[in-house]
């Protein structure tokens, strides 16, 4: 993706607007919301952002609105993590930060400074599988696909938190992540079978 | 055989139309669209958008070279509104900017002004209005008006059915990149590229083969990608050949919801006759599809709930009258049951009310009324029916009696807690309604190295399609199945295909394939027989090894293949399926429309909270007519997945639109779809395996759509429940049942007096 070329626009646009007069207008929140968003956006330089993702560190210059989802997604190519509703209604983006879940469409990305985002891509050690990626292949907990990340990576964090000690649970924890496919049944036997395997995640 | 997409799936490798890697100097699309449900446009303004940062330019319907158009069945609908918009969602304009931000940035600086004009929300409205998409349709089988006299009872009721939004997880989108000599390649999330290339060629004004639609696979269709796909990929292409740049609009959740069409909401009436014994003998019926704005696909619709609207039953006497009713809102559309479903909602609620009048319970007359071998369905196809023996099988494998006994002794000892149980058995056709679209192709070619590719008409949307089309090539050659591997689908490889719906996609495209791989298999055997100067008939290829007279040879399926091209044999073979046996005679409403029947029984069981009015689906319990199932995970998961979505659209997905025509459950958090907490805590599913012939691939019966309408016996699991507490409910038959209609059900005269 060409990322280069928007962000030069946008800092054209910077140099262009005499942004520096703007700036002393104080809160951004005094603009009308919504009016005027690329204008706000065009107000703010970016923003130094290092942190680790997938075992990889990166320093990295964004900007402050960029949501956690869209720096994976658009800058740094990782697709696996998918965008379903970008408001934190359908899970298909969860990723963990510092080993915790969370929808990464909620999350501004200079909010993971200094900390470890795992992916999706981030879960195999090369052709090996993680044992909940194995478990949702072996019960066939898909059917498209398309929830299926955000499935495992909140799969994982479910059982980190202990909350898959009955299938109960189970459902009870991971209702935050839809599947339009309704693999539902799948889903949690596999959540299940790598809780009962014990394996520390 | 697992998913062959499994192990991409796990890994977040699946690619979808978001995840293409971008060409560089690609543009991002956003839609202007009508925030009045009708009224003739007065004026655009688009100077204040077009200033800001970013924007490249920004289309309106005067820059459309061809023809400003998009209806398939019917041309009645613009891409961008010209002079007139129809409904709240209409694009009217579309912006291209350098990034997706700043498209829909200034998508919000757009001003129009609209002088509006009367809107219609309601299909009952439109009707007495005369707006009607198509005149209206009759099936009719016996002769009712002389059947009433033969009634001993006669019941008569009004039903309503909401619509459903699909909610394919992966939104709606399309990515055009400009190639030379202006043609252009589109990549598509949609069920039906051919549909999207033909759009784009009508509205560009430039021949098909300029155009190539490619799709790898999508995130979720339902039947809403089958039509409304094509808008987004006519819009990309158009914007594409205009700046000779590639343009991509993935749509937000909230755009998608806004602008597209869903299930049709359906209001009807009925009017059942019944004899002493039960047996219905007469039924009457009128349907008032909401079809929204334009016709897209609601002809269509609306004919197969005219072809399913006795469901699982043999009534002698039948008189179907369908209407389908334009009004302001988006152009419903396909959605997995495809009319199907509105259809047999009626009916069983005519036998509940029956049943309510008559004192009896309607697992009574459901039961006495099945379909048998050798009835006439009101559009004249003679059944091959396995009602009876899915219904048989059902209640005694699962006890019906003693099920029957424990919801009784629940319901009697627990006062402000009751269950339901219901009986839902379904009769669904196989193929499309339209007779011509029953036809497909399969190209397959086995390259030198002994690998084989497919490519096919058929669109990977999560129902296992590809997994199947391997199975089929596998099979056929007999060769491990890793050395082949399903292409995408592609309008360059493979022409004039008909959409992945209709539930038919397996058998046309599975057959397709098997006939291209017998055809050259056949070749390949001419050259072992040659080679092994044997008769043909000795010849065998098994497990990558050919065999003569039932004796493994030291040749390989590789060393055949080879032998093969040296000899200057192709290896390549394009095949068509067109299933024999299938017509419809629309003048006169009869005909042999469907290839096949699938039918199931399911028992639904429910628990509703009586102070609450919240409920809990206890169990399904499933026989289905699977035939002989080529791919029983596959298949279990596609019988899952429909009766979750059967029941939401039952129970929990209210959609509401205004009266001013405007989605008000326009994203998630007010549009409830069943989460991991809603499905049944217990699906079971017994597979009825028939061995009788069928035109199904392989026999494994078709599996997509027939399962969603098991979701209406929890509808009727819940108004039996409701009916436990409170026997004198008055429960209209008003889909989807929330937990508030329940409450208010449980409670009317409470709601008497507080109003
Ligand atoms: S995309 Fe983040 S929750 Fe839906
Ligand atoms: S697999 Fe399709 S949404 Fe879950």
């Amino acid at each position: 993706m060409d990322t280069t070329n928007k962000n030069e626009g946008r800092r054209d646009f910077l140099k262009k607007s005499t942004a520096l007069a703007a700036l002393t207008i104080a809160s951004p929140a005094l603009i009308k919301a919504g009016d005027n968003d690329e204008k706000i956006a065009a107000y703010f330089e970016k923003v130094p952002l290092e942190l680790e993702i997938n075992g990889q560190a990166y320093k990295l210059s964004v900007e402050p609105r960029v949501t956690l989802l869209d720096l994976l997604r658009e800058q740094l190519g990782l697709t696996g993590t998918k965008k379903g509703c970008d408001h934190g209604q359908c899970g298909c983006c969860t990723v963990h930060v510092d080993g915790k879940r969370i929808n990464s469409c909620l999350s501004l990305a200079v909010m993971s400074h200094g900390k470890k985002v795992t992916t999706i891509e981030g879960l195999a050690k090369g052709e090996e599988l993680h044992p909940m990626q194995e478990a949702f292949m072996k019960h066939d907990g898909f059917q498209c696909g398309y929830c299926t990340p955000g499935q495992i990576m909140s799969a994982i964090g479910c059982i980190r938190e202990g909350h898959a000690n009955t299938a109960e649970d189970v459902r009870e924890y991971m209702s935050g992540n839809i599947c339009r496919c309704g693999a539902y049944p799948n889903i949690v036997d596999a959540i299940m079978e790598v809780k009962k395997g014990g394996k520390q995640l | 055989m697992m998913n062959i997409d499994s192990y991409t799936h796990v890994r977040g490798e699946s690619v979808y139309l978001d995840d293409i890697p971008l060409v560089n100097g690609t543009l991002f699309a956003s839609v202007f669209d009508s925030p009045v449900a009708h009224g003739k446009i007065k004026s655009l303004d688009i100077d204040a958008a077009m200033k800001m940062p970013g924007v490249v330019r920004i289309f309106t319907a005067a820059d459309i070279p061809g023809e400003n158009q998009i209806g398939g069945i019917i041309a009645d609908e613009e891409l961008l509104a010209s002079t007139h918009v129809h409904f709240c969602g209409m694009p009217v304009a579309l912006v291209v900017a350098t990034s997706d931000e700043a498209a829909k940035a200034a998508v919000k600086k757009i001003k129009i002004e609209i002088d509006p004009l009367p809107v219609i929300t309601d299909p009952r409205e439109a009707k007495e209005k005369n707006e009607l998409i198509i005149p209206p349709r009759t099936f009719q089988l016996g002769d009712t008006t002389a059947a009433w006299t033969q009634c001993d009872y006669i019941i008569e009721g009004s039903t309503a059915t909401n619509g459903q939004e699909h909610l394919y997880i992966e939104t709606q989108g399309a990515y055009a990149v400009p190639q030379e000599n202006s043609a252009i390649r589109i990549y598509s999330s949609t069920q039906g590229p051919t549909q999207v290339q033909r759009t784009t060629a009508r509205v560009l004004n430039i021949p098909m083969n300029f155009i190539e639609v490619d799709t790898t696979r999508l995130g979720g269709g339902f039947g809403g990608k089958e039509d409304q796909a094509s808008a987004w990929g006519a819009m990309c292409a158009l914007a594409a050949w205009h700046l000779k740049k590639p343009v991509k609009y993935s749509l937000h959740r909230m755009e998608d919801m806004r602008m597209t069409g869903k299930r049709h909401p359906y209001s009807s009436d009925f009017k059942i006759g019944l004899n002493k014994d039960y047996k219905i003998v007469a039924y009457e019926v009128t349907f008032f599809q909401n079809a929204g704005a334009a016709a897209d696909l609601s002809p269509a619709v609306m004919e197969r709930t005219l072809f399913h609207c006795t469901n699982s039953y043999f009534i002698p006497n039948v008189k179907a009258t369908a209407y389908s009713c334009k009004t302001n809102l988006p152009p419903n559309t396909a959605f997995r049951g495809f009319g199907g479903p509105q259809g047999m909602f009626v009916i069983e609620a005519a036998i509940a009310e029956a049943a309510a009048a008559l004192n009896v319970s309607p697992i009574l007359i459901q039961q006495k009324n099945l379909l048998k071998t050798g009835d006439e369905f009101p559009y004249g196809q003679i059944a091959q029916s396995e009602a009876n023996e899915c219904w048989d099988k059902a209640v005694n494998l699962y006890d019906l009696q003693k099920l029957q006994q424990e919801v009784d002794a629940y319901n009697n000892n627990n006062k402000l807690s009751k269950k339901g149980l219901a009986l839902m058995p379904i009769c669904f056709g196989i193929s499309f309604t339209k007779t011509l679209m029953n036809q497909a192709r399969a190209l397959v070619h086995v390259y030198t190295d002994g690998s084989v590719g497919v490519s096919t008409a058929g669109v990977e949307m999560g129902q296992g399609l590809n997994t199947k089309i391997l199975q089929v090539a596998a099979s056929i050659f007999s060769i491990n199945p890793e050395r082949i591997k399903v292409n995408t689908t592609n309008t360059y490889r493979v022409a004039n295909t008909s959409p992945t719906a209709a539930s038919a996609s397996s058998d046309l495209n599975g057959k397709a394939t098997e006939i291209a791989c017998v055809a050259i298999l056949q070749r390949l055997k001419e050259v072992a027989a040659e080679e092994f100067t044997a008769d043909i008939s000795s010849i065998e290829v098994k497990e990558d090894c050919v065999f003569v007279n039932g004796k493994q040879t030291d040749w390989s399926w590789n060393k055949l293949v080879q032998a093969a091209f040296v000899k200057r044999v192709s290896l390549s073979e394009h095949a068509h399926y067109a299933p024999p046996g299938i017509w419809f005679d629309t003048t006169k409403e009869k005909g042999h429309p469907f290839t096949y029947h699938v039918y199931g029984t399911a028992i639904t069981t429910v628990t509703i909270d009586c102070l609450r009015g919240i409920y809990e689906v206890d169990s399904v319990k499933i026989v289905h007519d699977f035939g002989k199932s080529m791919n029983p995970i596959i298949d279990i998961g596609q019988c899952e997945g429909a009766l979750v979505q059967g029941i939401g659209w039952m129970t929990m997905e209210e959609m509401l639109y205004d009266k001013e025509g405007k989605l008000k459950s326009n994203a998630l958090s007010t549009y409830k779809v069943p989460d991991i907490y809603s499905v049944p805590k217990e699906i079971t599913i017994h597979f009825l395996e028939t061995e009788k012939e069928n035109l199904a691939i392989f026999r494994s019966k078709a599996v997509g759509e027939p399962p969603l309408m098991y979701g209406i016996g929890a509808y009727f699991a819940l108004f039996n429940a409701i009916k436990a507490f409170n026997p004198a409910a008055n429960i209209p038959y008003d889909a989807p049942m929330t937990p508030e209609k329940v409450l208010m059900s449980l409670y009317p005269q409470t709601l008497k007096e507080n109003k």
